[in-house]
């Protein structure tokens, strides 16, 4: 009886130390920040710095925000699913130090969703050069046209060259 | 039993990974904090090798100036130099600007500060220094500016430490330029066209320059020290207050009547041009349209993939991919013979303008001697002041052909005239004391002139090198007790003079 008491006992402690730590992970994580599309978001974690300062001086920093772009915008459940996916990975990365190199590039299925971003608000010239050239008519399994939108336009919009040594005095916000 | 070790279990699984994460996240937050954290450089931070430990790039380009490292002895170019300067301290030595890594070393090096013995003697005051070093403004917040501009220039001389650097134009907790010397501000308001309060980020891309690179005289003012006692300060002050133009300012002066000194030959009232550089850039086609000083002279370079502005000052022309043919199309031949072509114009007008100025004052001289009375002299003296000034304003900064070209030689046609004017009035003078014919003496070398003017050079050099040796060396034992003392400013550095060049 006395046994079972005391384990009774350190399972509710348990349960109430996950609770706490679960509270202090939000805290510290400034979890709820995250629900928010605002771009200053994707710099709580120093690493995003260069695509946040190569961005805030694009053409696009007006028109589009990083989620725009980053993720899909026809279903909220596939944005939803997309960001948790991606925030995963990210906070895996981060914690494990598994992208220690200074260039990080968007995954496969980031590129998917991106390039669809980019056809979604300049479609009408997409569907003009896809209806003339056959450059742009071979499709890839999905659907989507194989030739990527950044295979020509490089720079947009975060520069062509984008790594943490290249933007040196562009860390953290500066509101411009 | 068995459901509360699951939930311990449970519980225990979950705490791990979100434990680990708590631990990354407050480490990326140290991380970004000192990623992000600015620098720590204490206010009036003078030693640029402190600031450079942040700002590496910037401070070894400004390091660069120091292969900007010729003595260029003016007065063996031009000895008319020496007579047109006869009594001042400009006729003892005079050369064209080395880099900002030399400045404050040249200053001290030049015949024109002296060899002072203590903090009392020697010729120049302590405005001498004003534009040489960013422990200027440290001094003035240390001890006034009123303070700081009494007294002769040696007074200074363990204090000031520091060539021209990062704290000169740069505020240092957020890097924003700003105006560290007060008289420009002042200036700017009582020119009025634009007042230092609105002064956007491209016209501090200028005024950080205007600083220094502008006229200036050492305004007499009146001041009680804390002790009660009654002191003079001469405040470097500009004369901007009628405007920028050569008859704006020579207005100012003559309003005032202030003198610079008088001529040791002709007698002359005499006012010193220093280096209008900003005033006349602004009536140029580049200052018209409001191109500023750093967009040629401290061009965006790259480094890698590293875009930053250069710090090493100098001539836009030595790398014009990245200065002139930002915005200009033609090719680079074509653009140098062109400036080249402007620096030519300018050489001819103001060869002639300082031989018939030289001659002049000679020429007064000769009338003095022969009994020509202050009412015969007193317009002749006008003109010459008029025209030495207005010549001097033309080409005492340096680029000003470039600058201001049809300003530049708008201004020397006017010395030009004035200076005849003054020989005609003379010749008259001299006709009436049987002199009609008086040839001025030979001023062809450096050493004729400054003979002609009877200057005791060697006494001068003399002087020089018993100051650097004894009074100099303990000034930089003074300053090594401040940590004042940076050794990178000395890094390379040569003794170089005219008057002992460099083996």
């Amino acid at each position: 009886m006395e046994t079972k008491n005391m384990l009774k006992s350190v399972s509710i402690l348990s349960v109430l130390a996950a609770v706490g730590m679960f509270t202090y992970v939000v805290h510290a994580s400034n979890m709820f920040s995250y629900l928010s599309e605002d771009p200053k978001v994707c710099i709580n974690c120093h690493t995003m710095n260069t695509q946040y300062a190569t961005w805030q001086h694009s053409s696009h920093r007006g028109r589009a925000t990083c989620v725009e772009c980053h993720l899909p915008k026809e279903s909220l459940i596939d944005k939803i699913f997309a960001k948790s996916r991606d925030g995963f990975k990210h906070s895996y990365a981060m914690t494990f130090r598994t992208y220690e190199t200074h260039n990080i590039r968007a995954s496969e299925s980031a590129q998917k969703r991106i390039q669809a971003n980019c056809i979604a608000c300049h479609k009408e010239i997409v569907s003009q050069i896809t209806a003339y050239s056959k450059l742009y008519q071979t499709k890839e399994e999905s659907g989507q046209m194989a030739q990527k939108c950044w295979g020509c336009h490089r720079d947009v919009p975060h520069g062509t060259t984008r790594s943490l040594t290249t933007t040196p005095d562009n860390l953290g916000v500066k509101e411009i | 039993m068995k459901k509360s070790a699951v939930i311990t279990a449970v519980s225990v699984v979950a705490i791990v990974p979100m434990a680990l994460l708590a631990i990354s996240i407050n480490e990326n937050k140290a991380e970004q904090q000192n990623i992000n954290a600015v620098p720590q450089i204490k206010k009036f931070e003078s030693r640029s090798s402190e600031w450079g430990k942040y700002y590496q790039r910037q401070y070894d380009s400004y390091k660069q100036t120091k292969k900007s490292d010729k003595i260029d002895d003016m007065l063996i170019k031009n000895p008319a130099l020496v007579v047109m300067w006869a009594g001042y301290g400009f006729s003892k030595d005079y050369n064209a600007p080395r880099g900002h890594f030399y400045m404050l070393e040249d200053n001290v090096n030049t015949l024109r500060t002296g060899g002072p013995v203590d903090a009392i003697t020697g010729p120049m005051p302590t405005a001498c220094w004003t534009c040489k070093s960013p422990d200027v403004p440290r001094l003035i917040d240390k001890i006034g500016e009123l303070d700081y501009f009494t007294g002769k220039w040696a007074r200074h001389g363990s204090e000031i430490a520091n060539p021209v650097g990062c704290a000169d134009c740069h505020n240092n907790e957020t890097m924003k330029l700003t105006i560290t010397r007060d008289f420009l501000n002042r200036a700017l308001d009582a020119e009025g066209s634009l007042k230092a309060a609105d002064a956007t980020h491209q016209d501090m891309r200028s005024l950080v320059c205007a600083q220094c690179h502008a006229e200036y005289y050492f305004k007499k003012t009146e001041w009680t020290d804390k002790n009660g006692e009654k002191q003079t300060a001469g405040v470097v002050t500009f004369p901007w207050s009628n405007g920028f133009s050569v008859e704006a300012m020579e207005k100012y002066y003559d309003d005032i009547n202030f003198v610079d000194w008088t001529h040791k030959v002709s007698k002359t009232p005499m006012l010193k041009a220093q280096h209008p550089g900003y005033e006349l850039y602004k009536t140029g086609a580049h200052g018209l349209n409001n191109v500023a000083c750093a967009d040629c002279h401290m061009p965006y370079v790259r480094e890698g993939g590293v875009k930053y502005s250069s710090h090493n000052v100098g001539s836009p022309l030595d790398h014009m991919a990245n200065t002139c043919l930002n915005c200009h199309s033609e090719d680079e031949k074509t653009l140098k013979d062109t400036v080249a072509r402007k620096l030519e114009r300018k050489t001819e007008l103001t060869k002639t303008a300082m031989d018939v100025i030289a001659r002049a004052h000679l020429e007064a001289g000769k009338a003095w001697e022969l009994g020509a009375t202050e009412a015969e002299m007193k317009e002749i003296l006008q003109d010459i002041r008029h025209a030495q000034w207005r010549w001097d304003y033309a080409i005492a900064s340096h680029g000003s052909f470039f600058h201001a070209p049809e300003e530049t030689l708008r201004v020397l046609g006017s010395a030009i005239n004035k200076g005849q004017d003054a020989r005609v009035k003379l010749r008259a003078v001299l006709a009436k004391y049987n002199a009609g014919n008086y040839a001025a003496p030979d001023f062809s070398t450096k050493e004729k002139a400054q003979e002609i003017i009877g200057l005791p050079y060697e006494k001068l050099v003399e002087e020089k090198m018993t100051f650097l040796n004894g009074l100099r060396k303990e000034w930089i034992e003074e300053q090594k007790q401040k940590e004042l003392y940076d050794p990178q400013t000395q890094e390379g550095m040569k003794f170089n003079t005219s008057y002992a060049p460099a083996q």
